[in-house]
């Protein structure tokens, strides 16, 4: 049977969100690690890891404390801006793993790497693996030792792939050690800071002008904090805007150890939710602001798109979820052939609405061994959305959707669609 | 500190050098590890992964499988792939998880090869060693398990083990081997060529071991088929020796592999260079020169700031510490790209 399998959404929709197929769970087959989607398996490969994202506090380090072979992408991804001099290995041997000596070297590597610095780290993330996860270490213990030994902030992060579907998954978990360092300070009225993105969030977007409109002056993310102390300074918030579902165990340990609070908005490509969810906002936050034009710009874009009428590939690897998008696709009236996508009772809902408006939608994992065997030519598509999507269709007009600056609200929408009308 | 990397990142560990070997052979090849290991053997040491297809997965471990050492459940899922794909053969290559837990290799193949009715390949690699032992496990374990009978000699064909794109740091190394003098008929084995090469080894009239990870297998066909094998890199690229050539009265420092260095001595010495090699991986019996074996970036720092050298001839990947801790600053350092150091081939 060489064919990269998939159900339809009709099919999905049917079977409910207690009988997800095993083909969408990572845990019961084998995973490919398709070059379309090589960044699941190895983060460094593109996008944000474990490590990366633990480097996302200005001024830190990282001491990667592991077997040779979990330090290995580190060498292409040390090579980008800012990183090359940022990471340090401590590697274990066969005898480190048997004996666990290896836990004593730990504060002494962070002294010697901060001491060898021309100028000091503002701290030391440790990054530890799988096999400390096997080993049940106490990091958090190895923290404070180093802390004492270095003289330095540190953070543990917990690059534990094995526990990657479970409730605190390595990049729900990273998200919450890259705050940890927050220590509590008097709150302001005008600050709030921005929860979700390792990459900054488009200041094009719409969503600041609200945000400036309910009275806030100072609006902090962590990949635009310039050095330490304006890092530092996320801890006065008044509350945190949570842009993606991942950060709430992070905004959950903000508000329990900062008493800051946090709301949740999450991005959508359908213009009629980012309308309502900027009227929740406003209400929530005293906001007045006139987003009229925005929507009616989005629309625009939208209907420009529609008179070319394509058919759409959706992918997983992109600025968006695969579900959303698609149904956002579909209810503008475009044609959604495929989705690389993971079904999961999280976006039953959403596949339900799907299949409600277009049924014959293939959904394929793009993690299954069959994938080895799929041919763009079984599926109609115009238009590949998504570096996974587009890997597969070679012959279609793409979109990778990618980059790292977040695209957000309304203006997201219209950036996308400027993209698709300028092909 | 002892093994405090502090200006190059770890190289190609011996589950990747696992894959090198098998990556051609039409197997399905099972990565036991949780994800991350596998996504770095396809994303960063497999350069053939984005130009040449191969049934490479993780077994997607988690932790209760890990901590209930689930190998039926393993085993199930080759099973699963193997009616998707119907490969040639499966294998299993070991990470740090399993070496950890303990995992049983040897009934581990059984209960795969009762399950898929497939010939498996259990290469026991780690995580923790360099890609040549991994390479070597999986050379041995392949000619063990599929090299088993005696075939006519074919004359002239010569049977090279060793090659792969981690040692060769190329994607052409067998056309440039072919290329050389008496290697016409050369074949790679799992480099360009697939399971049935490895099957009939014994064809061959004679056997190279091309890379230090290849001589334990050489051994093993040797003894068993009785075909001469001798070490030999057989190619290097043509910009390396040239540079060699031209080298005169100098104190030179390479930091290679083991074969690489013997090519490049010889041409060394032929113009008084007073030669001193030092190297991170695996080496094979008795030499006429002296060895610096290096364990890790303190070990090469040391030799760096204890020895003064013109030149020096390694992966570039290297030059910065060079640069930091030399005692001549002028000398001359030549890059020879190392895919296993710095993941760049030679061209």
């Amino acid at each position: 049977m060489n064919n990269a399998e998939y159900f339809t959404t009709g099919c999905l929709a049917e079977y409910g969100p207690d009988m997800i197929p095993d083909l969408y769970k990572s845990a019961s087959h084998l995973i490919y690690s398709s070059p379309a989607s090589l960044a699941f398996n190895s983060p460094g490969a593109s996008g944000f890891g474990v490590k990366r994202a633990g480097l996302s506090v200005p001024g830190s380090v990282m001491l990667l404390v592991s077997p040779g072979c979990c330090g290995r992408n580190t060498t292409l991804e040390s090579v980008r801006d800012g990183y090359s001099d940022r990471f340090y290995f401590l590697e274990l041997d066969d005898t480190d793993i048997i004996t666990g000596r290896y836990q004593e070297k730990i504060p002494r590597a962070c002294r010697e790497i901060a001491g060898q610095r021309d100028e000091k780290p503002s701290a030391v993330m440790i990054c530890v693996t799988c096999v400390d996860a096997l080993l049940g270490t106490d990091a958090e213990a190895l923290v404070k030792e180093s802390e004492n030994e270095c003289g330095l902030p540190v953070a543990a992060c917990y690059m534990y792939a094995l526990t990657r579907d479970s409730t605190l998954p390595p990049m729900v978990s990273v998200r919450k050690s890259v705050y940890s360092l927050l220590k509590k300070k008097e709150r302001r009225p005008d600050e709030i800071n921005i929860l979700g993105y390792f990459s900054p969030v488009d200041r094009s977007s719409e969503l600041f002008e609200i945000l400036e409109s309910a009275g806030i002056k100072k609006i902090r993310e962590i990949s635009r904090c310039k050095d330490i102390s304006e890092y530092y300074d996320m801890a006065r918030a008044n509350f945190s805007l949570v842009l993606d579902s991942s950060s709430n165990y992070a905004a959950d340990d903000m508000m329990k150890r900062l008493g800051i609070p946090y709301i949740e908005i999450v991005r959508t490509y359908d213009i009629d939710k980012i309308d309502k969810t900027y009227r929740s906002l406003c209400s929530a936050i005293g906001a007045k602001a006139e987003t009229e034009k925005y929507y009616s710009s989005a629309k625009s874009e939208i209907e420009k798109a529609k008179r070319k009428n394509p058919v759409f590939s959706v992918g997983e690897t992109l600025n968006a979820d695969a579900f959303d998008l698609t149904l956002s696709l579909l209810r503008y009236g475009f044609k959604v052939s495929e989705i690389f996508g993971t079904p999961s009772k999280y976006n039953y809902g959403m596949i339900k609405k799907i299949a409600a408006i277009s049924p014959d939608t293939k959904v394929y994992s793009n993690l299954s061994p069959s994938m080895l065997f799929y041919d763009e030519n079984e599926n109609k598509c115009d238009i590949s959305v998504g570096k996974d999507a587009s890997y597969y269709h070679s012959n279609a007009e793409k979109i990778l959707w990618a980059d790292e600056i977040q695209p957000f609200g309304f203006a997201g929408v219209r950036k996308l669609f400027e993209e698709i009308n300028s092909l | 500190m002892k093994n405090l990397y502090k200006m190059i990142s770890p190289f190609s560990p011996d589950q990747s050098g696992a894959v090198s070997v098998l990556y051609e052979l039409g197997g399905v090849v099972a990565v036991l590890d949780a994800g991350g290991c596998a996504g770095n053997i396809c994303g960063f040491d497999e350069p053939r992964w984005m130009t040449k297809k191969s049934a490479v997965f993780s077994a997607g471990l988690r932790d209760m499988d890990a901590i209930m050492g689930r190998d039926e459940l393993l085993a199930e899922k080759l099973k699963a792939a193997c009616e998707k794909i119907d490969p040639e053969f499966c294998a299993v290559v070991g990470t740090p998880a399993p070496a950890i837990i303990g995992t049983d290799f040897d009934s581990l193949r059984q209960m795969i090869e009762e399950m898929t009715g497939k010939k498996t390949v259990c290469v026991e690699t780690t995580g923790t060693k360099y890609f040549d032992s991994g390479e070597e496990k999986a050379y041995l374990d392949l000619f063990k398990t599929f090299a088993e009978k005696k075939f006519d000699a074919v004359e002239g064909k010569t049977g090279v083990v060793g090659v792969t794109p981690l040692e060769f740091s190329c994607l052409d190394a067998d056309k440039k081997i072919r290329n050389v003098k008496g290697f016409e008929n050369a074949v790679c084995f799992g480099y360009n060529s697939g399971l049935d090469e490895i099957v009939k080894a014994s064809e061959c009239e004679k056997l190279v071991a091309a890379s230090p990870s290849a001589v334990k297998a050489c051994e093993y066909l040797s003894a068993k088929f009785d075909i001469p094998y001798e070490k030999d890199r057989i190619y290097i690229p043509e910009k390396i020796k040239n540079k060699c050539e031209n080298i005169k009265d100098k104190k030179v420092l390479v930091i290679t592999g083991q074969f690489i260095f013997e090519k490049l001595k010889d041409i060394l010495n032929k113009n008084n260079n007073e030669v001193t090699f030092a190297s991170f991986f695996m080496t094979k019996g008795k030499t006429d020169y002296d060895i610096i074996k290096l364990s890790d970036e303190d070990s090469l720092t040391e030799l760096i700031s204890s020895s003064e050298f013109d030149e020096v001839i390694g992966d570039a990947a290297f030059e910065k510490i060079y640069r930091k801790f030399a005692l001549n600053k002028t000398s001359e350092f030549t890059d020879f790209p190392s895919f296993s150091v710095s993941g760049r081939l030679t061209d």
